[in-house]
């Protein structure tokens, strides 16, 4: 199964709008979305900071949140989506 | 171009830039600034009174920034405290107001970018977004 991850913050908006929506995704698809919190959580800001590389270019060139990554292909995308876009991006991992 | 520090030999304003102002802001004395080292200058800024700001205070102090500019503070009044909680807590843990919706680079100068308030205006959510918004929704522009 694909890895996916969910970078987010405890104090980011969006994040918190986007959380629901996964919760839906994981119940509808049984997928898993390994969320990692970043502000407070210093190993969790390290395990993102490893993939900038692959975050960046897809996050206005910083490392954004709420960020989403396939941790195998870093297929990535930052930012409040609809629920249809965030599934339409987990299925085709 | 590399940032320098300055001081005003007759009032002691600390002045953090490339050049030196030509006219003291707060003296108003015209040619008043002696290049002077990081340290000496922290010395200077973190001798004096302790100025920190409470929330409420910051709160006021963006309210005072937004009201010459074309964009406000966000009136989801519920939205501004969660993200003022965030920076708080980022400045209590890590020195400085780092944005809440993004993460450190660890890079000195690029984490300078994500101090709150950033040079939002720059960004994609915000400039010629209609209702455009600072990358947290902090800031809204004015409709
Ligand atoms: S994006 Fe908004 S909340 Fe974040 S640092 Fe910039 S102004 Fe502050």
């Amino acid at each position: 199964m694909a890895k996916l991850l969910m970078f987010h913050g405890q104090e980011c908006p969006h994040c918190r709008k986007m959380m629901p929506r996964v919760e839906r995704l994981e119940a509808e698809t049984g997928l898993r979305v390994d969320r990692r919190e970043v502000w407070h959580d210093e190993a969790n800001q390290d395990l993102m900071r490893g993939y900038k590389d692959a975050l960046k270019p897809k996050c206005g060139g910083q490392l954004r949140v709420p960020a989403f990554l396939n941790a195998e292909t870093h297929d990535a995308f930052c930012g409040e989506v609809e629920y249809e876009t965030l599934k339409d991006w987990a299925l085709r991992q | 171009m590399e940032k320098r520090h300055w001081r005003c030999f007759v009032c002691n304003d600390i002045h953090h830039g490339v050049a030196p102002p030509g006219l003291c802001p707060t003296c108003k004395v015209p040619n008043a600034y002696v290049e002077v080292s990081a340290a000496e200058a922290r010395r200077i800024v973190g001798g004096g009174a302790d100025t920190s700001l409470a929330p409420d205070e910051f709160r006021t102090a963006l309210e005072r920034f937004a009201a010459g500019n074309e964009f406000r503070l966000n009136p989801d009044r519920e939205r501004v405290d969660l993200l003022l909680r965030g920076v708080f807590e980022n400045e209590r843990r890590y020195g400085l107001k780092f944005c809440p919706c993004r993460v450190r680079t660890k890079d000195w100068e690029e984490d300078l970018r994500i101090v709150c308030p950033c040079n939002f205006t720059v960004h994609e959510t915000y400039q010629g977004a209609p209702g455009g918004a600072c990358w947290c929704g902090l800031f809204v522009r004015r409709t």
